[in-house]
């Protein structure tokens, strides 16, 4: 690959992307709602790099019904370092705007592409985990499920939704003005 | 002769002609009021998932309780226990109520009154007082639950209370029935000396829900029986009928009938709090008292027609109705008169050390509306327009205050003592809706026995006044308040108190502590189970001596709207309640050996059958 500088215009396409990364940090990135005929309002799981938001009391408290681990913010250790992690990204990406190195953005997407993926995995083992490792004490008796991702479910009385939020949609979009870049300047 | 006829007819007809041409309005017809096109049913009902315009607070009297109702529909949605134990809800039975209620197992509930600023209700509490057992209570219009009780020492019956003042800086309790200083025993003998029918000034401490006595007044040995605090212009003063001004010791039917004028006892309260940071006061049973005799100032008593019942200030606070039970007038009184009166020391006389304003110089016009009997209490609309009750001829009785003119008259079934129109005695009546609280309803409703319910119903006076819904009521409601549904915020949850040392909020933290022959329980609920000590082979039980004293402190942790819980022990006559969020305790001396069972009383969940423990109480050896 010949060494030639980005242009200017895609370093601060790049510098837009760091931004939407360190502001992600502030908005919700996943999460559930919960609906049944006694909540007709729903109950939510919200979910931050930081932290858990929501009804998560309530819903800690049907789920022991079923036999479900409640959810604490505790039992979730990601939390802790997630926003370090999403930190240094922003702070890797204005690195690379600054840079306008075509090799150092290529490497920058991989590694956000690969991070991206092991966020999903990590989602989808937690529900995995939530799902199947239900007390075998539990008085309601249930199938093991694993909640979907995205999109609607049925558990017991409750029909769920979950659906990506704001935050997941920001590094959604700070990807695509990554590769924005790498298209914009192709020989 | 006929002549003139046809000229008289023929003159009215070219002068209608003449109006209809010149001023006759020939657009189509716009209904005059949607309302009005309605039927009576559409106008009260309130479709599932709406609701109810107004909240109607009406007294439940000798029941003890408060009743709630929605307005238009008529819906009784909550009884709240005040001054009896209900074990619906626990009250009596955990420590706060218990103690509240100081061993009194019921009252009777008379005149709620709900707080004001600048003379408008404010939604925040609602003051109540009982006339059996002299206490005066408030309730926390958050919780709908009462907050706090006190027993007003020197006086017997605060019937003619509560009222507020215009910022709720004072509930004055004056009393019915006159009695010694301090409970003590007096001769009927030296009633007119010894005897005395005590107003007591009360405060309400928002920070800590606490009701205190600022000071009370020893007003003569007369009964005293319907008040209302003044408004804007009057703000500082507040009236109060009285009866028996014969000061009759016995067959009071008679003997305080006697007199053809009984008085009203006006008053201003700053002056009384004036004197009392100026020391003119006794101190009685613990409680600083005013004597009218020898502190003169603040107090004036203006004749009226015997026996007077309800005495109401105008929303503009420029007068006050006072009705004459047994006279069968109303009389409209001018506060500026009597101020003037005051101020010219135009007295005809004095009573008991009070002076007498002249009845002459204070009052406006007497009002007789023709057959109408037994006037009773006086409720106001968004015009200033006046509504009273006859008790005896059964109407409610719509009049002009400014010119004494009646305007609308409908009947009801039967007796109505109060009536309560919506925000009717605050400085801006919405007008709509007034409620007539009958005392009898003979055959209105299915039958139940000999004992008929009461009735209320509701009036829509948006137009000609007209009964729209009728519902019968648990005896016996006095008085009501309506209040706008929007004005009161309520709380679904209680808000975690972590201060709280008997408060539990996670099942690790549950324990059981023993001190010498007391057992401390820090114990949770939730759905569905109990867990006293998280620690122990079986949470759910409770394991004491026979004759420790046993202190249960309980903590709803499920903070999820409408998820009560109970708490009841089999045979030991406990029966608490635990709200959402809320910690409660109730404390017992162990004294029967034995298996007691524990369980929920609050359906909570599926599971709310096997909600439940064990109290075993070791028998001594
Ligand atoms: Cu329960």
């Amino acid at each position: 690959m010949k060494k030639a500088k980005l242009s200017i215009s895609s370093a601060l396409i790049i510098s837009c992307a760091a931004v939407l990364i360190g502001a992600s940090l502030f908005f919700p990135w996943w999460g559930m709602r919960f609906v049944a005929p006694q909540y007709p309002e729903g109950l939510d799981i919200i979910v931050y790099p930081n932290k858990l938001k929501g009804n998560i009391d309530i819903i800690n408290g049907l789920n022991h019904y079923i036999g479900m681990k409640p959810f604490s913010e505790e039992s979730f250790p990601e939390l802790s370092y997630l926003p370090y992690v999403i930190g240094a990204l922003a702070v890797l990406t204005l690195v690379v705007a600054w840079l306008r190195d075509k090799r150092w953005l290529f490497g920058l997407i991989i590694v956000f592409a690969f991070g991206g993926l092991l966020g999903l995995y990590d989602l989808h083992r937690w529900l995995v985990d939530f799902g199947t490792n239900l007390s075998d004490d539990a008085p309601i008796k249930i199938e093991p499920f694993v909640p979907p991702m995205f999109g609607e479910n049925r558990i017991a009385n409750f029909v769920t939704n979950s659906y990506f939020s704001t935050g997941a949609y920001m590094i959604g979009a700070a990807f695509l003005l990554l590769i924005l870049p790498l298209w914009k300047e192709r020989k | 002769m006929k002549k003139k006829w046809i000229s008289a007819i023929s003159g009215l007809a070219v002068g209608v002609l003449a109006s209809t041409v010149f001023f006759g309005d020939f657009s189509p017809k716009q209904p005059t009021s949607t309302a009005s096109a309605k039927t009576n049913a559409e106008k009260v009902y309130v479709p599932f998932g709406e609701k109810d315009e107004y909240y109607l607070f009406a007294s439940g009297g000798h029941s003890g309780q408060l009743f709630v109702y929605g307005v238009p529909s008529l819906r009784r949605i909550r009884t709240v226990p005040v001054f009896s134990l209900d074990s619906a809800t626990g009250y009596g039975w955990d420590e706060h109520s218990k103690k509240m209620l100081g061993g009194y197992t019921w009252g009777d509930l008379h005149h709620p009154a709900l707080s004001e600023t600048n003379g408008d209700y404010d939604g925040k509490y609602l003051f109540a007082t009982d006339v059996a057992n002299s206490r005066a209570a408030v309730m926390d219009l958050k919780t709908f639950t009462v907050k706090d009780i006190i027993s007003v020492p020197n006086t017997s019956g605060p019937h003619c209370a509560a009222f507020v003042t215009e910022n709720t800086e004072y509930l004055f309790l004056p009393t019915r029935f006159a009695v010694p200083l301090g409970d003590k025993y007096e001769s009927l003998d030296d009633y007119s000396t010894k005897y005395r029918g005590v107003m007591s000034a009360v405060t309400f401490d928002e920070n800590e829900q606490k009701l205190n006595i600022a000071y009370q007044v020893a007003l003569p040995p007369w009964s005293y029986d319907l008040s209302d605090a003044g408004k804007k212009v009057s703000k500082d003063w507040a009236v109060i009928t009285t009866y028996n001004t014969e000061e009759a010791t016995t067959n009071l039917e008679i003997n305080a009938s006697k007199e053809d004028r009984d008085f009203i006892v006006l008053f201003n309260w700053r002056e009384l709090e004036k004197m009392v940071k100026e020391g003119k006061y006794d101190t009685v049973e613990g409680q600083k008292v005013i004597f009218p005799e020898k502190h003169e100032g603040g107090i004036y008593l203006i004749p009226v027609a015997k026996s007077p019942h309800g005495v109401d200030v105008t929303p503009d606070g420029k007068r006050f109705i006072a009705s004459g039970k047994l006279a069968p007038l109303l009389t409209v009184f001018s506060f500026e008169k009597a101020f003037k009166a005051i101020e010219n020391k135009e007295f005809a006389g004095e009573r008991n050390g009070i002076p007498i304003l002249k009845y002459e110089s204070v009052m406006e016009r007497e009002v007789n509306p023709e057959n109408a009997l037994g006037p009773l209490h006086t409720q106001f609309d968004d015009k200033g327009m006046a509504y009273t009750t006859m008790f005896i001829s059964s109407e409610v009785v719509k009049w002009d205050p400014n010119t004494g003119e009646v305007l609308d008259r409908v009947p009801v079934q039967y007796s109505p003592g109060h009536s309560v129109a919506a925000e009717g005695d605050t400085v801006s009546p919405d007008g709509k809706y007034l409620v007539s609280l009958n005392k009898l309803a003979k055959d209105s409703y299915l039958s139940v026995g000999p004992s008929h319910p009461e009735s209320m119903q509701l009036i829509d006076i948006s137009g000609k006044m007209e009964v729209i819904q009728s519902a019968p009521v648990d005896p016996e409601p006095h008085y009501g308040q309506m209040i706008k549904a929007d004005k009161i915020k309520t709380i679904e949850v209680y808000p975690k108190d972590e201060k709280n040392p008997y408060a539990v909020f996670n099942q690790k933290d549950t324990r059981i502590v023993r001190k010498g022959n007391e057992v401390h329980v820090y114990g949770i609920a939730m759905r569905s189970k109990f867990i006293f000590d998280a620690k122990a082979k079986r949470p759910d039980v409770i394991e004491v001596n026979e004759g420790d004293k046993v202190f249960i402190h309980l903590t709803n942790i499920d903070r999820d709207e409408d998820i009560t819980h109970g708490f009841a022990i089999n045979k030991y006559n406990i029966n608490i309640e635990v709200q959402p969020g809320q910690t409660n305790t109730v404390e017992f001396v162990a004294d029967k050996a034995g298996t007691y069972p524990i369980y929920c009383t609050n359906f909570c969940s599926a599971l709310h059958q096997e909600m439940t423990g064990y109290l075993l109480v070791k028998p001594k050896q």
